[in-house]
């Protein structure tokens, strides 16, 4: 990879030249014409929908999972079993399918050189890019949360829910928790997005961008869940998926949603550097 | 579909990578952690969690069933929990573990080893299973105070503890029960009695003698030894007197528990 000839196009700027703030508006504006991030919106809003009320109308309760024992019964037990689930690939899924694609897409189109001469620097861009990506995926993790919940307690109910010291959680201070629950994921969320950006940079190709963070997180289930190498577990992006669970006993514990954070800004911040110093050093004169 | 037939070299190259950078994070992970020390779940963390949790939800089945008096302090629960028998280590994860629990409930007493036996499927994420014995914590579903069959809350739950937690050791221990575990007494070609004993989850296993007889006829006593969830054959010196029909056990233990009253087995 050559790394001279880039700089001529960072170093010689045209006239006039937006600020971080016109550029992100500029791949907002891209993103709104994206008929994919639409749907992966409209699926957050509705899927949730019919996803409830299949598992409310369940004879017998998915018992394998956390919360599923009641989720037949109690809204706030079934919003808590479907945030299990969505952690387990949708939520690395819907940010990965804007994150992976957002870098990747200017390959795809051959417009690099394009979007770099005619209107600015990369290290704006990729700020910019990076910025949108993640703003959309706390956009979907927001709409898919809220329309789960509101679609868990109109359709199922709000009874109080019992957590996971068997103490009952009355119905108030439960809507509070399933919420609080579900913004933990946002950390982890985050960190499959920088992952998704470093994979779209890296491939070039937006198919490895949005599949790759999928595999990933599927293995990192995997390797999470077994025994023997439990050693690992806090150094997986997986783990914090599953860090809520200290914000349903009694009393509460918050040590492992700490680690969850430290441990996915860790994660984030090597994804970008790495994802930057690709980019930068990139050969991107043939267009 | 354009980005399937796009995929280049490159791609198909950094895709490679990322598969290979996580197996082989997993390979080293395992070579480098095959002991189980590494594991927050631990025999001293299920003993103070599953009891909070057992405590709560047991309490909340009082209240279905309209017992009063019953509040999870009231039932002072002590847990002694194992995993997988005498021999492996009581750390790690896994379906195997079991606990050994006791509360104080008068509206249903205690068997007279004075715990019931819980077995738990505990997962790497510190979040566990746990079910009871039916004879204390009752069916899937219960009939409430209105009549309404409802879902049994003690009768299988979840718990999650926290892997920071206190992991200092409870010092909880309970007596493994020894039973009779033939049907039979099975009777060799000399006459000789044999009787099969089983030594169940507890502290310390099952020493001490047991007295087979047959009416008046005592066939011998034996001494037995055996650790936790396992099981021994004894063969009495004695041959049974021709024609008895059935033969009784008493077993007098030393370490463990056994019910005072003896077994009668059928020869056959």
């Amino acid at each position: 990879m050559s790394t001279t000839t880039p700089t001529v196009a960072v170093t010689t700027p045209p006239a006039v030249r937006p600020g971080l703030g016109g550029v992100v508006r500029w791949e907002t504006r891209k993103l709104r014409h994206q008929k994919r991030a639409w749907a992966v919106l409209l699926g957050a809003l509705l899927g949730p929908v019919p996803v409830v009320m299949v598992i409310g109308a369940q004879s017998r309760p998915p018992k394998d999972s956390l919360f599923g024992r009641f989720a037949t019964e109690n809204g706030f037990a079934l919003a808590l079993l479907v945030l299990g689930f969505a952690s387990q690939w949708v939520l690395p899924l819907l940010t990965a399918i804007v994150a992976g694609d957002i870098f990747a897409s200017e390959d795809q189109h051959g417009t690099w050189k394009t979007v770099l001469t005619r209107s600015t620097g990369r290290g704006l861009l990729f700020w910019a890019k990076t910025l949108v990506a993640g703003a959309f995926a706390v956009l979907v993790l927001v709409v898919l949360a809220a329309s789960t919940i509101a679609a868990a307690l109109l359709i199922v109910g709000h009874q109080p829910v019992i957590g996971l010291s068997g103490q009952t959680v009355p119905s108030a201070s439960a809507l509070a928790l399933v919420s609080a629950s579900w913004a933990t994921v946002l950390a982890p969320t985050l960190g499959f997005t920088a992952l998704a950006i470093l994979l779209s940079v890296w491939s070039r190709n937006p198919a490895v961008g949005i599949a790759a963070p999928v595999v990933v997180a599927m293995v990192m289930q995997l390797v999470g869940s077994l025994g023997g190498i439990e050693g690992l577990r806090p150094f997986l992006l997986t783990t914090s998926f599953e860090s809520w669970h200290g914000l349903l006993t009694a009393p509460r514990f918050t040590g492992p949603l700490v680690e969850g954070v430290v441990v996915c800004g860790v994660w984030v911040v090597v994804s970008l550097t790495v994802a930057y110093v690709l980019l930068r050093r990139r050969d991107i004169t043939g267009g | 579909m354009t980005t399937l037939r796009s995929l280049t070299p490159r791609a198909v190259g950094v895709a490679l990578a990322v598969l290979l950078a996580v197996v082989g994070l997993g390979a080293i992970a395992v070579a480098a952690n095959g002991g189980p020390g590494s594991s927050t779940v631990t025999r001293a963390r299920l003993e103070r969690s599953l009891p909070v949790v057992f405590a709560n939800v047991y309490a909340e089945q009082a209240r279905l069933l309209g017992h009063t008096g019953v509040t999870p302090a009231s039932l002072d629960a002590q847990a002694m929990c194992d995993k997988g028998g005498a021999q492996s280590a009581d750390v790690g994860p896994g379906s195997t573990w079991v606990c050994l629990m006791s509360w104080t409930d008068t509206n249903v007493p205690m068997p007279s080893e004075g715990y019931g036996k819980f077995e738990l499927n505990v997962h790497s994420n510190d979040c566990y299973t746990a079910g009871g014995p039916s004879k204390l914590t009752g069916y899937l579903t219960l009939t409430d105070t209105r009549g309404r069959e409802v879902s049994n809350p003690a009768f299988e739950f979840d718990g999650c503890f926290d892997p920071g937690g206190d992991d200092t050791p409870t010092g909880h221990t309970f007596p493994s029960v020894t039973s009779v575990i033939s049907t039979t007494a099975a009777v060799d070609a000399r006459g000789r009695v044999g009787v099969q004993l089983g030594c169940g989850t507890g502290a310390d296993g099952c020493v001490g003698t047991a007295t087979l007889t047959a009416g008046s006829t005592t066939l011998g006593t034996v001494p037995y030894e055996m650790t936790e969830e396992s099981t021994t054959m004894l063969h009495f010196p004695t041959a049974s007197p021709a024609g008895a029909t059935e033969v009784e056990l008493t077993l007098t233990p030393a370490t463990g528990y056994a019910s005072s009253s003896g077994s009668t087995l059928p020869v056959q």
